[in-house]
């Protein structure tokens, strides 16, 4: 079962992912970060699979995050869960920085398993 | 489900990889010019004068085309040139795409029907500006953006109300909120009562029952609500030419009565569901 690392500072959203990921039965939700320094500590302790982080959260955000992340761990996964997904600018961004993809906001949980096993 | 880009919409479908976009939005950054660079290749306009341009930006909100007009250094003729240049040799990421080989010209149309048809319904609806507002196409485009987000995200059935400046807000049961800024800057806020924030509990943790919900968790799910409309608001403000950031969603505490800050008044849109409830939504603007 591939690990998961929840980064949303929304408890709601982080609730919605993990029960989607948890229905499944192919992934486990390790952690909830609710920032992007949770998220580089959650990655150093738990060691998950896939990253699904937001964007836009209080402290530091999620592209500032991805940035540490990839430079600590070239072969990280992750992929950013955003209401900011349609904004062009921050969607290429995201992938220049080093996320394997980025799903906007509202999502939907079939597309997100989707998304989460091809990687 | 939500507002996208087509090279988006590409890369979720599994049409083309990540790595391909980039390819194709890179070979855009090097075709579509800015104006200053288009009208520096033609040879309307020296470096010197883009910086000119440029430092008189940050004094007076023109676009660059019309304040190098202004300055003096290109006339009306020669901006309208510049412009249909720019119009002219523009390339769009579908094109992109074919011309570094991650898509087939002839499957392009196709997809760009399928593309359209799936955002048909974001398509902003007219809604009445009053008369006197500024940047009236994007607050027409926020209000219709958080119709449809109340239809599509929270299942509420409402009629709108006419839209109208005012000085303050009515009292709420709760309110959340969150500031944005860039081209186009203010205050979104909305507001509902205990019921109409169970119904946008119950959608966004896809609860059937909510009722024993701590009140911490059924606040979050009102600001990510607003988090989905603006996050939503901004894809479409880019599609527009307009840039906006947007900060975290909040709740605001409020016994009473919201006034709008000084310096701001209220652009409200509030809704009236099946129900006889009311929901809250409203914008701070600058006078």
């Amino acid at each position: 079962m591939k690990k998961v690392l929840v980064v949303d500072d929304s408890i709601s959203v982080a609730r919605q992912l993990e029960k989607i990921l948890t229905d499944s039965g192919e992934f486990q939700v390790v952690g909830h970060g609710k920032n992007g320094m949770e998220a580089i500590r959650l990655h150093q302790t738990e060691h998950p699979d896939i990253i699904c982080m937001d964007m836009n959260m209080p402290g530091m955000d999620g592209l500032t995050a991805l940035r540490t992340l990839v430079a600590l761990d070239k072969n990280v996964k992750v992929v950013m869960v955003t209401s900011l997904g349609g904004v062009g600018d921050k969607f290429t961004e995201a992938l220049r920085l080093g996320a394997r993809t980025v799903i906007s906001k509202p999502f939907e949980g079939d597309n997100v398993l989707k998304i989460l096993r091809e990687l | 489900m939500a507002v996208k880009f087509f090279g988006q919409f590409l890369v979720e479908k599994g049409v083309v990889s990540r790595e391909i976009l980039l390819q194709a939005i890179e070979l855009q950054e090097s075709v579509n010019l800015s104006f200053g660079a288009t009208a520096m290749a033609m040879g309307l306009l020296a470096e010197g004068d883009i910086e000119k341009v440029h430092d008189a930006q940050r004094t007076e909100d023109l676009r660059f085309g019309d304040m190098a007009v202004k300055l003096g250094l290109l006339t009306g003729e020669q901006m309208m040139q510049v412009l249909a240049r720019q119009k002219n040799t523009h390339l769009y990421i579908g094109e992109a795409l074919v011309k570094v080989g991650g898509l087939s010209a002839d499957k392009l149309p196709a997809l760009l029907d399928e593309f359209k048809a799936d955002q048909a319904q974001y398509a902003t609806d007219k809604v009445a500006i009053p008369a006197g507002v500024t940047d009236a196409p994007f607050w027409e485009m926020l209000a219709d953006l958080s119709y449809k987000m109340l239809t599509r995200v929270a299942l509420l059935t409402f009629r709108p109300e006419p839209i109208a400046t005012a000085r303050s807000l009515p009292a709420m049961e709760v309110y959340a909120a969150m500031e944005f800024s860039g081209d186009v800057s203010g205050r979104y806020l909305l507001g509902v009562s205990a019921a109409t924030q169970k119904q946008i509990a119950r959608e966004i943790l896809k609860e059937a029952n909510v009722d024993g919900e701590p009140k911490e968790v059924l606040d979050d799910t009102v600001m990510e609500f607003v988090n989905v409309v603006l996050g939503n608001v901004a894809a479409k403000a880019a599609q527009m030419g307009k840039a906006i950031e947007i900060a975290p969603p909040e709740l605001v505490e409020a016994a009473g009565e919201i006034e709008a800050p000084a310096g701001r008044s209220a652009l409200r849109f509030p809704v009236c569901l099946a129900d006889g409830d009311r929901v809250e939504l409203a914008v701070f603007i600058e006078e």
